[in-house]
């Protein structure tokens, strides 16, 4: 009948205190109800339209109330909007979420600042037609350009194939801020003033004209000044801050890009003077790539393979000065450990064997060379442990107890049984933690403890009992794998038994995933191992090492 | 009318008067006499008294579900139609279906009403969605009588062309199929205007759309009237084009540097110096202005603007100020779909959302904002210009901005209403500030004394908008009480009460011979009325919701008018006709400006833009649309967006500077 049911009625009418409304005349009131309610809506909107908004307020909704001179609903115009709370358990019940407030709070908060008074701000909005691209306008958008080469184009149809210049704009305001960091980069002096304009160049809007001319310099600069190493670096820096810079749209520029940065990364001589720290730029470049490839490679598809194309021939040459192997490495490290995984690690031994005289002091005589050598066998071992890192770290979040209790062979049903119930045992506590802390204060260190034990990862709760039964840790690890692989299915059966049934299928599909995984970086683990002895190690998180060890 | 119906007719109506069991017998009696066949003796089709009964017996028959079966049933077939004809014959769904739900409810079947709404409701929607907004809340009968719409509706009746062809499918229809409940209804509220020919395009025709109350007769009849929209003899262009050409190289220099100096803001002194510059192509123009003009003018308008004799005793202007203003006309820059105008924009910060209405002077150095806690601020940019970059820091900090550092307000606070402000403007030299409120009165501030001056109060609800004529002194008002007035400044009392809107009063503006006012409603028509009669002259129908903004273009020929949800429209004053709507915004149009020599119209809007519009190449297709029909005409120049401001109020200068304002929505950070 009508939309407001008369139930409804009902609890107004008791709201105002009728109780003897017959159920009929409830009925009745519904459809003149919903009329009033439909009226003072029609009115309230007039209000809103009125006081130009285009959102309705509550003190629109009085001033409709006052236009049918109808006393105004008190106690709602506070301005900001409500939130409504739906009743629990009742489908069309809400409520507004008033929360109690403490006196004591209310007389103790500091005052609230003064609100800002109205003022008025001047721009430009547009002169002559065109709207400056300064901060107060909106960002322009970057289709427009391209549209009006297409109409260019349209105009001279298929006739002729000939692409007009496209006039392009460029005020003189940006003209002059091109050329102020163009010179900030090139005169290398006044690091301050640098820093500030690379802020502006990360943040202000309105600079989109400028890419291209900024990528060119860019382009331009690199390949002519590859002995100037502050220039470089004050490069890479302005490419930094484009990319950080929400109001441009870099994209169709990348591939103008991209070059400039790879140089940087790995070409054989940066900077002319010993001291140059060229490391340290290829470092930052390693991450500039890693930054791009991120961030775009999603929607340049090719980018990624074509960047670790290039970078994997420049590791794999023999040829190549040790700089550009560094650089490489860097990149590749740089790009997240899975593409270490197939291209670094898989092509780790042979490289290794390579690089094996050069470390040697004996056999090589030039101590630069040595330096090098070192630096790019360091630059290998962090690729390869932040490879394994990374690898073990995939563990800990996982809801299972660590399948790395599957490498100690026996036992593993004790220390099973023990974990879920550590865990329970750490969430009860963390959950009965309030009303501990009110009423024993004796317990607080406690209940602080059992919480931060089971805010952490559950490999923490397990330290206690790995250390517990030091045997386990002493297997090796190559025995490990043979037993743990027999043992799997019986120990997994042994682990679905004990944990509830109603998790056992998804359990047993994770740790199936986990198993297989975790028998890889095992296996890397062992390798990597073998390659580089003990200076793996530190790359590896304790519990593993533990493990490991 | 075939016996079998009748036979229906008649064991429906006794089996509701409880003659079941005489019902019954005759039923029997009519099976066996079927077999039969030989029952008709009386002509019933050439007797319309019985007809007629028969037709109101079915109608008595209190079946709800008749209507929608009636309706589904005239909906597939009108659906199913052929192509040419299809969009005629859809333009009667509209009425039909609101006649039908008005009945239904008319009758108490409120659930089937509902239903019947609720099941054909989206239809309709996007033509006529607030319509049926309204409807919908109907419930009663007694809110049929409460309800002025529903009330006009049901009194009026729907004009619908229709094209010969169609005219015949639809009976042929109604008659074939034997629903006489359509029919009725059709009978009752649509009045078909057949003409010969082939049908009509279905986007052309827009009155076809907008069901309006019973004033679309009169609004015809209305519309006949005689108006003179002419411009007013020896006004000060024409005083332009007569002295202009005369006028000195060196005095237009001297005027300019004067200028310079009058100039205080810094923005505005360079934008000066742009105009400067395109002074001397205006120069140019200057030696062979007066042909030039009257050329424009014949290109634009056939015939230049005819001239009228003004009906209101009009202010004397003081000498300065006519000579600054012709100063300023001197100095106007021409706009046209090539040369764009320069946008000032001024952005109100920290409104908190309070501000109701914004307002620019005439040479744009004065700003006005209404408040919602009753209070008017006004700010003066040319001092505002002059403390610079003084302002600017003392915004960054972090102490109390409101405190200059002389202790000084930026702005002028005017107090006095006891209501939201819903309107204030300046006079034409930018003396007086004009102000409406909720609180029912409107207010007259003085800027030089910062001071409330008379207070005038006679209309009833909350006063939407108030406007002061060309020339000052004389202003007009509108208001919730469907009325707009005239008033002087000198009397507290009306000179004249413009009644005739059937919902809220929205907006109003002066012509610029000021012999007319414009008033723009909820009732979605803009009407126009002769000031010193105070008769409604012409009722312009098209709009599809409430209209908010309403302007006139300089020449007097031309009005544009902008609603709710976007769409503007121009208006041909003499015939009352929509020469295009101009559509694009996709939200409330707020302010609507035309440039000083009425080639640009200006459009802000609550979505964050300012738009251009070539209003000139509308006008001339115009005259080729006479010719060869139709075409779909699209001129928008330019789309300016703003950073989340919506954008509140528009004014072009005597010289052509667009000023925009507005506040922003978004707190910043």
């Amino acid at each position: 009948m009508s939309i407001v049911p008369k139930e409804t009625v009902e609890v107004i009418a008791q709201s105002i205190g009728i109780t003897n409304l017959l159920p009929e005349a409830a009925l009745m009131l519904a459809p003149d109800v919903e009329y009033r309610v439909r009226e003072i809506m029609q009115e309230a909107i007039k209000c809103m339209r009125h006081s130009k908004r285009t959102t309705l307020t509550a003190s629109d909704v009085d001033g409709a109330l006052n236009l049918r001179n109808v006393e105004p609903i008190y106690g709602f115009a506070s301005g900001g909007p409500f939130r409504f709370r739906k009743a629990i358990g009742h489908r069309d019940l809400f409520y507004t979420d008033d929360r109690e407030v403490d006196f004591k709070d209310v007389i103790e908060a500091p005052l609230p600042k003064a609100p800002l008074d109205t003022e008025i701000v001047c721009h430009w909005l547009a002169i002559e037609g065109v709207q400056p691209a300064i901060p107060e306008n909106a960002p322009l958008e970057v289709i427009r350009a391209p549209a009006e080469t297409k109409i260019h184009e349209q105009k001279d149809g298929p006739l002729i194939d000939v692409r007009l210049p496209v006039k392009h704009v460029l005020s003189r305001e940006l003209q002059l801020y091109f050329q102020k960091i163009a010179e900030l980069a090139m005169s290398k002096s006044n690091p301050p003033l640098y820093k500030e304009a690379l802020v502006s160049l990360a943040s202000d809007s309105g600079l989109h004209p400028l890419v291209p001319y900024f990528t060119n310099f860019i382009a331009d600069e690199v390949s002519n000044g590859l002995n100037d190493f502050r220039l470089l670096f004050n490069l890479m820096h302005i490419v930094r801050s484009l990319l950080q810079n929400p109001h441009i749209h870099i994209e169709p520029y990348l591939h103008q890009l991209m070059p400039s940065v790879v140089t940087c990364l790995v070409s054989r001589k940066l900077g002319n003077r010993f001291a140059d720290n060229h490391w340290e730029l290829r470092d930052f470049a390693a991450n500039l790539v890693s930054l791009i490839c991120k961030r775009y490679g999603t929607v340049y598809i090719t980018l990624q393979s074509r960047l670790t194309r290039t970078l994997v021939n420049a590791l794999l040459d023999p040829k190549k000065a040790l700089t550009q192997h560094y650089g490489a490495i860097q990149g590749l490290a740089a790009l997240g450990h899975t593409v270490v995984r197939l291209l670094i690690l898989s092509n780790l031994e042979p490289y290794l064997s390579l690089l094996e005289p050069e470390l040697n002091a004996e056999k090589q005589k030039n101590q630069m060379k040595i330096y090098e050598a070192w630096r790019v066998y360091g630059a290998l071992l962090r690729a390869a442990g932040l490879c394994i890192h990374g690898r073990l770290k995939i563990f800990p979040p996982l809801p299972s107890p660590s399948p790395s209790f599957l490498h100690k062979g026996k036992g593993k049903g004790k220390i099973i049984s023990t974990d879920p119930h550590k865990r329970k045992l750490s969430v009860d506590s963390s959950e009965n933690q309030s009303p501990q802390k009110r009423l024993i204060t004796m317990d607080g260190p406690d209940g602080v403890h059992s919480q931060d034990q089971s805010g952490s990862a559950p490999m923490q709760v397990d330290n206690p009992v790995e250390n517990d039964n030091p045997p386990q840790n002493s297997v090796q690890p190559s025995s490990s794998e043979q037993a743990s692989d027999a043992n799997e299915s019986e120990s997994r059966n042994g682990k679905v038994k004990e944990s509830g049934r109603s998790r056992a299928i998804t359990m047993k599909a994770i740790l199936d995933q986990i198993w297989k995984d975790d028998l890889d970086s095992g296996r890397l683990l062992v390798k990597l191992h073998e390659l580089y002895g003990d200076r793996i190690l530190p790359f590896i998180p304790s519990t593993e090492m533990s493990v490991f060890l | 009318m075939d016996p079998e119906q009748i036979n229906e007719f008649v064991v429906g109506y006794l089996k509701k008067k409880g003659f079941s069991s005489a019902a019954k017998d005759l039923e029997s009696y009519h099976h066996q006499n079927n077999n039969g066949s030989s029952f008709t003796s009386v002509d019933y089709h050439n007797d319309p008294e019985l007809t007629k009964l028969i037709r109101s017996f079915s109608q008595q028959e209190d079946d709800p579900t008749r209507y929608r079966e009636g309706y589904s049933k005239l909906r597939s077939w009108a659906y199913n139609s052929l192509d040419l004809y299809k969009h005629e014959l859809l333009r009667v769904m509209y009425p039909v279906f609101i006649h039908c739900y008005m009945d239904l409810v008319g009758k108490g079947h409120t659930q089937e009403a509902r239903t019947f709404f609720n099941s054909f409701r989206k239809d309709h929607e996007m033509v006529h969605l607030r319509d049926l907004q309204k409807l919908e809340g109907v419930l009663s009968p007694s809110h049929l009588e409460e309800m002025e719409f529903a009330r006009s509706l049901r009194k009026s009746k729907v004009n619908i062309k229709f094209c010969q062809y169609s005219y015949e499918l639809l009976l042929q229809y109604l008659h074939s199929t034997v629903s006489t409940l359509m029919l009725g209804i059709i009978n009752e509220h649509i009045n078909f205007q057949v003409y010969s020919g082939q049908p009509t395009s279905s986007s052309d025709d827009i009155e076809a759309v907008t069901i309006v109350g019973s004033f679309q007769d009169t609004a015809n009849h209305i519309n006949q009237k005689e108006i003179q929209w002419g411009l007013l003899e020896d006004s000060l262009e024409d005083r332009l084009e007569k002295t202009g050409g005369l006028l000195s190289d060196s005095e237009k220099g001297q005027g300019e540097s004067k200028d310079g100096d009058a100039d205080d803001s810094k923005k505005r002194s360079t934008e000066i110096g742009k105009q400067g510059s395109s002074l001397k192509k205006l120069k140019k123009d200057k030696a062979g202005n007066a042909t030039a003009k009257v050329a424009r003018l014949e290109t634009i308008t056939v015939s230049p603007a005819p001239r009228v004799k003004p009906e209101l005793a009009l202010p004397v202007m003081s000498t300065d100020v006519e000579q600054s203003i012709l100063e300023d006309l001197r100095n106007r820059v021409q706009l046209s779909s090539v040369a764009m105008p320069s946008v000032s924009f001024y952005t109100f910060v920290n409104t908190h959302n309070g501000l109701n209405c914004s307002s620019i002077s005439h040479d744009g150095s004065l700003v006005a904002g209404g408040f919602s806690d009753s209070s008017i601020k006004v700010w003066d940019m040319a001092k505002i210009g002059q403390a610079g970059s003084g302002a600017l820091q003392a915004e960054n900090d972090s102490s109390d901005q409101s405190i200059r550092p002389n202790g000084r307000r930026s702005y002028t606070l005017l107090l006095g209403h006891s209501g939201p402000v819903y309107s204030a403007t300046f006079s034409p030299p930018g003396d007086f500030v004009l102000s409406s409120s909720a609180d029912t009165t409107i207010r007259l501030w003085s800027t030089k004394l910062n001071a409330n001056l008379v207070c005038y109060k006679g209309h009833n609800y909350p006063v939407w908008d108030a406007q002061f004529s060309p020339f000052g002194h004389y202003f007009a008002s509108c208001s919730h009480d469907r009325t707009a007035r005239i008033w002087s400044m000198d009397r507290i009392q009306p000179l004249r009460i413009m009644a005739g809107h059937l919902s809220d009063v929205d907006c109003v503006q002066w012509h610029p011979n000021c012999n007319y006012i414009a008033t723009g409603s909820s009732d979605k028509t803009v009407r126009l009325w002769d000031v010193q009669t105070g008769e409604c002259v012409r009722i312009f129908i098209g709009h599809r919701s409430m209209v908010l903004s309403l302007a006139m273009s300089p020449d007097g020929r031309y009005m544009a008018s902008g609603d709710e949800d976007g769409t503007i429209m121009m208006w041909d004053l003499s015939t009352a006709r929509c020469i295009t709507p101009l559509m694009g915004h996709n939200s409330c149009v707020w302010s609507l400006s035309y440039s000083g020599e009425g080639s640009l119209l200006a459009s802000g809007s609550a979505d964050c833009t300012v738009k251009l519009w070539d209003v000139t190449s509308s006008t001339k297709l115009t005259k080729a649309e006479e010719k060869n029909g139709n075409s779909n005409r699209l001129r928008s120049l330019r789309t300016f967006p703003t950073k989340s401001t919506p954008v509140h109020a528009l004014r072009f200068s005597r010289r052509n500077l667009l000023f925009a304002a507005g506040a922003i929505s978004k707190p910043a950070n």
